[in-house]
């Protein structure tokens, strides 16, 4: 069993500081690795990024981000990577990394993603520069993700995004916003590349659960949505729950 | 509702959104009865207070009914298996 523990959209910012250090501070008791599905930061400024670092290392496990698109308001997210990377954050977009979890191996591909909506209410690379290139970046981006997962060669393969792949995840949302809030082609990278878990943040009014077109099982876990410090999921051949025993060796490869 | 009325609703958002002490895009505003009511959830009471104080600063002069909340968190869930 593979223990995973996600969460997105924390919006750290100073006034947060101490706020979940007694919940990541057990993780290893109850995780493998801690998955940050984006929105780390309130306004992506270099002093959030530097608080939220503070209070992620306490956790002892690998722990595994994609940057959202607060991280990015105010114009420095090299700064915010740099800052989690300090902590020993793999901070990921496009990229993927494997982990040795006991005797099986986990591969997580991430990328932030980006909106355009889902199939019959969706943008298209047509029409003015603007839209055109609102598009293309979705394709990009998705393109990555499936590049990503293509490359990994792990037992099990998680895909990691901020924003959403289904539409399921977006229920409770405004049907209005679905465009900005995620876009098929994640879901198509997430099928083609056959990942086994994709979870997402950024719906912060949506559903947990949802599936891709090919059955992937999709995961939204907006802390604002989930109302907890963290999601906590287990890939397992049988589908079974182990979840007592001893914390495994973890070994980024 | 006074057509005046929607727009500040939308420039409302707009500064909650952007003022960087809040920076949120997830408070719902509602004009009625020439009151304006922040809703939703927020992670902290500073926040909760910016956002108060942004709203007297885009309509000075309205009522402004806070009823955010801090968002309070749950105990650790029990593990989901993923078949």
């Amino acid at each position: 069993v593979i223990r995973i523990a996600a969460v997105g959209d924390v919006h750290f910012a100073e006034d947060m500081l101490g706020r979940f250090s007694s919940q990541w501070a057990r993780l290893a008791e109850r995780a493998d690795v801690f998955l940050l599905a984006g929105d780390l930061t309130n306004i992506g400024s270099r002093r959030q990024a530097e608080a939220l670092a503070e209070e992620l290392s306490i956790v002892t496990i690998p722990k595994v981000a994609v940057l959202g698109n607060h991280d990015y308001h105010y114009g420095e997210p090299d700064a915010v990577r740099e800052s989690l990377e300090a902590v020993g954050v793999n901070v990921l977009e496009g990229d993927a990394l494997t982990l040795r979890i006991g005797e099986r191996t986990l591969g997580i591909a991430g990328v932030k993603g980006f909106g355009g909506g889902f199939t019959g209410a969706c943008g298209h690379d047509f029409g003015e520069p603007e839209m055109r290139s609102f598009m293309r970046a979705t394709e990009h981006s998705a393109q990555r993700l499936e590049k990503a997962l293509l490359g990994l060669r792990a037992d099990f393969k998680v895909a990691m995004t901020h924003y959403s792949p289904v539409k399921d995840t977006l229920a409770g949302e405004r049907l209005e916003i679905y465009p900005f809030l995620g876009a098929f082609q994640l879901a198509e990278a997430i099928d083609r590349g056959q990942a086994h878990l994709a979870v997402h943040g950024h719906a912060h009014h949506g559903a947990e659960r949802g599936i891709t077109p090919r059955g992937v099982p999709v995961r939204n876990v907006a802390m604002a949505l989930i109302k907890q410090p963290y999601g906590l999921y287990c890939l397992d051949t049988h589908g079974a729950l182990q979840v007592e025993r001893d914390s495994a060796e973890v070994i980024v490869e | 509702m006074d057509l005046e009325y929607q727009y500040l609703v939308a420039r409302l958002q707009e500064a909650l959104a952007c003022d960087e002490r809040v920076g949120s895009q997830d408070i719902k505003v509602v004009l009625t009865a020439g009151r304006i009511h922040l809703i939703g959830d927020v992670p902290t009471e500073a926040r909760r207070a910016a956002a108060d104080e942004v709203a007297h600063v885009i309509a000075p002069g309205v009522v402004v009914r806070n009823e955010l909340r801090v968002l309070e968190l749950g105990e650790v869930p029990r593990p989901e298996a993923i078949e």
